[in-house]
């Protein structure tokens, strides 16, 4: 009862506050009030909250990328005069220093910084500006492609998400039920099959998995189905026809993806699905008569899916680092093997945007699970977020 | 089953296996309730009184293996075993929450924090009076109002963690009550709270059981909530009623040593200021690998040597309705029990007198 | 009876460490692991004795040969385990090289044979093995016993493993080493002080926890500079491998630290005038150094994929330096695979590995969990 009168209060200071003070006319108090409790509202504010900090997330991550860019010995005109002097061409000093300016490798470090952001955020990729001086003198300016690194990474984006999309997928649905199963039936044999397959699926490096499997595939099909698309594709494009074939191509990277990240979900998902079982509700459900069934599904499970809806963003950055290698392995068309060309040629520019890319979509990926946390438990809607 | 009696226990024995051993928590209790009278169920903690009271619902944990009599008058099906029937089935989830609904110690951690309070009493509702949603819905709303939740339907779409600890408590006696039972099981339902709020819930508690006509089954430490709220008692220790009768009896009358000396730990008033608060000394054993001794024999200021430590007192009746399992008691039906058993250990000794006994017991009270 | 009183008393007082690691001899998995470990490093520490040849050893005429049969009857008379020399057959219709056991002769094996030189523990002067093949029983020479079979310049595979085995499983294993005390160091600056530096240091782990890991740590190893000693290559691995490694460190010492901060025990210790930096290493580390072991031997076998990985790629330990990562290079086509699975022998002590550490951290975990 006396908690009664202290929501009324509060209620009635939010009222109070919601309206501004002052006269400025009936419809914008009535307009910047409604503005106001639309704010007041703890999901949004949260939801507000969390995208806000998404841009110091930004900054750090892109300072992240500069110090792995300037990491390697030499700087940037050094690597470019190397490779003009292999391909023949000698460049004097007056070159040189004329080149270290236009790129601002004279400027302090944290100048340099700046000027890249800038090109990052500024510079339009089809701009007389850009065309003129930046052609080859920018962070966009890719060596090992021949052109700018954004496109690069256009070409391969689509593809990426799409392929880390579809596995995430598959690691979820395969996971969830097989995790229910395991908690529900605790020390039974399908729970210790599950456990050793997880664990061997941990142990063995996705590469040689990939490796392995491929070999297996051209042992009893005849085809090591390498590559996402056959040469029909590249020649004709994904067309409704041959999208079984694109889907059959997907077999070995989702099982060699999908696998490593699986096994980590059902070890979370079973682990919290009996720290929820063992809990006191669980218990007040089962003395008011409710069905086993229903507490497992209704209780434990959706308790459970907190913590799981969490871990998406930790799921996604693995599923990228597993399929930076197995790509290579499989010829992939995704993002791993420029990475590694590009590593190989020390075009560390490249290099740079495509981790920066692979990390932002992580943080972007943490964003939604912790949006998607915020509808789905109350307790963080109600108290903002203040984890 | 007698007449006027909703539950009766018969020789409930529970055993926990576990990696270490066998534990047996209880170890044959027997009693049984009346229809609408309210017993105290009275120990100290890990005496056994929770586990009895999940072994009635069958909700104890896959460990614990009961074993006895749970005599039930269902609705349906007349007199039923409760242990008979299957924990996970129909018939016994039929009694549960709908017959027999139980409260907990914890209101904080009794809800799910991931639904609504309205939606967690309202399942109760569905379950076991109407499929109707909209008649379910008012049916919960007239119950939350009867525990004495205002603006019930505010209440009724917020969560645990919106709730304060007596308010759940309020909330989680709703969700027992709603289906009305024949028979509430309190599991300590105010150790949790704060002493003002005790006091209202244990009103409330009193009141309900008036207008509802059910029967409370009490578990407690606490003999000051015991002493007001109930009708009888029944005092356990390491998994044995040790005493029973009416509530007045026992308070006026111990026959027990053990009862003796909790309610000489309770503070009273008037008492002289140089006095100490008694204490039982030592702590409850750990019920496993327990020897002949009696439970409390460790611990007891009034034990016989040589028949204590070498047998256990069964419950017998010394007055009408009042119970003591302890041979040091000056009651007729003592006496001879205490006599029977002397006789028996007597005989016991005499065929293995070739062994002389080592002298355990005598031991361990030098050590004390 | 006073034999149990005793064993309780005992179980009361025995410290922390020795109830960790009674409990962790009752789980079954953890033992079987360590001793597998162990196994795993006395090998490499005597990787040079035990291998048959040394690191770069070749032999033109068993390139991509399989695994040797160790044979016991020759001519139907018990002569011991000995050997064949290979041959090499043309076949004459389709061209087709083949290799055929040259059984006119056999090679026993022996033990403790003289082979290639090399330094017991980088210091004394030995060319002992543990074994090898001894001359033939024509006065033959020049047959090899490869009991994993050969790369393809007609290296020993089993002695690659071995000898490789040095950089693999220290590499992890320093490096975690390294993000230890890095994390113990700056997790413990950002929970005790707290403030704006917990703040920066915060989000520097969440930022550094959101990059993939092996993209990260691809990109990093271009700071490698190319042509360099071994010894150089190894300390930039380890440093690279630490560099994310630290953070998850950090994180769970910033926790305890929090929570550790009011307990009464650190406040008496700052009112009797103790220094900070003896709160922390004195009052509050010990009280969770077990967590730490925990999860940096959980930590490893993630840092040995990534080794393995990225020396597989040619971006981590490059040859001449040897890792099980450069010796997996020889497997990275089908056909390779397809024409010589022996080649993917070294996966076997990989995963050997990597699933060794998990058990024996599973086993850690659950022994320093005091309610188990």
């Amino acid at each position: 009862m006396e908690e009664n009168t202290i929501i009324s209060e509060s209620g009635a200071t939010a009222e109070t506050k919601s309206s501004v003070p002052g006269s400025t006319g009936g419809f914008f108090r009535s307009f910047w009030g409604a503005i106001v409790d639309f704010f007041k509202k703890d999901l949004v504010r949260y939801i507000v909250r969390r995208v806000l900090m998404f841009i110091p997330t930004l900054i750090l991550i892109s300072i992240l990328v500069f110090f792995v860019i300037q990491l390697p010995p030499g700087d940037y005109v050094s690597a470019h005069i190397a490779q003009l002097a292999t391909e023949g061409e000698l460049v004097d000093a007056d070159y040189a220093a004329q080149m270290r300016e236009d790129y601002g490798l004279d400027l302090p470090v944290w100048q340099q910084y700046l000027k890249w952001v800038k090109d990052i955020v500024w510079t339009p990729t089809d701009s007389t500006y850009y065309r003129l001086y930046h052609s080859h003198h920018n962070w966009k300016f890719s060596f090992a492609y021949g052109r700018d690194v954004w496109s690069v990474i256009k070409d391969r984006l689509g593809l990426t998400i799409l392929v880390s999309a579809v596995i995430m997928i598959f690691q979820y649905v395969v996971s969830i039920p097989i995790a229910v199963y395991a908690s529900t039936h605790q020390y039974s044999p399908g729970d210790y099959i599950s456990a050793v397959i997880g664990f061997i699926g941990t142990a063995i490096p996705n590469f040689i998995f990939a490796i392995i499997l491929m070999y297996l595939s051209y042992k009893w099909t005849g085809n090591a189905n390498v590559g996402l698309f056959s040469q029909e594709m590249l020649q004709n494009g994904v067309h409704l026809y041959n999208f079984g074939e694109f889907l059959k191509r997907m077999i070995i990277p989702i099982i060699v993806i999908g696998t490593s990240g699986t096994c980590g979900i059902i070890r979370s998902v079973r682990a919290q699905m009996l720290d929820e079982t063992a809990r006191q509700y669980t218990l007040t459900a089962r003395a008011k008569g409710v069905s086993e069934r229903k507490i497992v599904m209704k209780y434990c499970f959706r308790a459970a899916m907190n913590p799981t809806v969490s871990g998406l963003g930790g799921v996604l950055s693995s599923l990228f680092s597993g399929s930076t290698v197995t790509a290579m392995v499989l010829n992939m068309q995704i993002q791993g093997p420029v990475l590694y060309k590009a590593l190989q040629s020390q075009d560390m520019y490249l290099a740079g945007a495509i981790v920066m890319v692979q990390a932002v979509l992580v943080v972007i990926g943490i964003l939604l699970s912790d949006i998607a946390l915020a509808f789905l438990d109350p307790r963080i809607r109600y108290s903002g977020g203040n984890r | 089953m007698k007449e006027n009696n909703i539950l009766e226990i018969k020789d409930l024995h529970i055993d926990i296996n576990m990696m270490e051993g066998k534990l047996t928590p209880v170890r044959g209790v027997s009693f049984d309730i009346r229809k609408g009278e309210t017993l105290g169920l009275v120990g100290e903690s890990g005496c056994g009184k929770s586990i009895t009271c999940k072994a009635i619902l069958g909700i104890n944990d896959k460990k614990c293996v009961p074993h006895g009599q749970i005599m039930f008058d269902c609705e349906d099906t007349g007199e039923t075993d409760l242990l008979s029937l299957n924990p996970k089935g129909k018939e016994i989830r039929n009694v549960r929450g709908k017959q027999i609904s139980m409260i907990f110690q914890e209101p904080m951690v009794a809800f799910s924090p991931m639904y609504t309070i309205g939606n967690q009493i309202n399942e109760a509702t569905l379950l076991h009076i109407t499929k109707d949603k909209k008649k379910a819905k008012e049916i919960t709303l007239e119950v939350m109002r009867k525990v004495g939740i205002a603006n019930v339907e505010k209440r009724y779409k917020q969560y645990p963690h919106e709730f304060s600890g007596g308010m759940l408590q309020r909330a989680l006696i709703a969700m027992a009550l709603v289906c009305n039972p024949k028979l509430l099981i309190a599991d300590e339902p105010t150790t949790a709270l704060d002493v003002t709020i005790q006091a209202q819930i244990l009103e409330l508690m009193q009141e309900l059981q008036k207008e509802f006509n059910m029967a409370i089954l009490f578990i407690t430490h606490d003999l000051g909530v015991v002493a007001r709220m109930c009708d009888r008692v029944a005092v356990m220790y390491l998994g044995r009623i040790v005493e029973s009768g009416p509530a007045a009896t026992i308070y006026a009358d111990p026959e027990h040593p053990y009862t003796r000396g909790l309610i000489g730990s309770v503070h009273k008033i008037g008492g002289k200021k140089e006095d100490r608060l008694f204490s039982i000394p030592g702590t409850v054993p750990l019920a496993m690998n327990l020897s002949k001794a009696c439970g409390f024999y460790d611990r007891c200021d009034a034990r016989i040597e040589g028949l204590c430590d070498k047998a256990e007192p069964d419950l017998v009746e010394i007055a009408p309705g009042h119970c003591v399992a302890c041979f040091n008691c000056p009651h007729e039906a003592c006496r001879k029990q205490k006599e029977e058993a002397m006789a028996r250990i007597k005989a016991e000794e005499e065929a293995a007198a070739a062994q002389p006994e080592n002298e355990k017991g005598g031991k361990k009270r030098g050590k004390r | 009876m006073a034999k149990k009183i005793k064993s309780k008393e005992d179980y009361y007082l025995a410290s922390q460490w020795t109830l960790m690691f009674r409990k962790l001899k009752k789980h079954k998995l953890a033992k079987i692991s360590l001793i597998i470990l162990a196994i795993l490093y006395i090998g490499a520490l005597f990787a040079d004795f035990l291998a048959p040849y040394g690191l770069d050893e070749f032999d033109g005429l068993y390139k991509d040969t399989a695994p040797t049969a160790i044979h016991w009857k020759f001519e139907d008379k018990n002569v011991g385990p000995h050997v064949y020399k290979i041959k090499k057959i043309i076949d004459k219709k389709t061209f087709e090289v083949k290799f055929e056991d040259d059984t006119t002769e056999y090679y026993p094996v022996k033990f403790f044979v003289h082979g290639t030189e090399y330094k017991i523990l980088g210091v004394f002067k030995c060319d002992l093995h543990l074994f090898g093949i001894g001359e033939g029983s024509n006065g033959g020479t020049g047959a090899k016993i490869m009991l994993f079979g050969a790369d393809t310049l007609g290296r020993d595979i089993f002695s690659r493993v071995l000898l490789g085995a040095r950089i693999s499983l220290t590499i992890p294993f320093a490096s975690a080493i390294i993000s230890f005390f890095l994390g113990i160091a700056i997790g413990s600056i950002s929970g005790y002080f707290g403030g704006a530096l917990d703040m920066v240091i915060q989000r520097i782990i969440e930022v550094i926890g959101a990059v993939p890991q092996i993209p990260l740590w691809m990109a990093l190893s271009a700071a490698i500079p190319s042509g360099i000693s071994t010894i150089k290559m190894y300390f930039y691995m380890t440093v690279i491998l630490s560099f994310i490694n630290w953070t998850g460190m950090a994180r769970i010492v910033r926790g305890k630290f929090l929570s550790l901060k009011n307990e009464d025990y650190v406040m008496a210790a700052r009112l009797s005038g103790v220094s900070t930096w003896k709160i922390i290493w004195k009052h509050m580390v010990p009280g969770f150094m077990s967590y730490l072991i925990v999860s940096m031997t959980l930590g490893i076998p993630g840092s040995i994929v990534g080794e393995t990985s990225m020396s597989y790629l040619g971006l981590g330990i490059k040859s001449p330096a040897t890792s099980w990562g450069v010796l997996l290079q020889e497997a990275s086509t089908v056909t390779d695979v397809a024409s010589h699975p022996h080649k993917l022998i070294p996966i076997i002590f990989v995963t050997i590995t990597v699933l060794a550490y998990n058990f024996l951290g599973d086993g850690l975990r659950d022994a320093a969990d005091p309610y188990k």
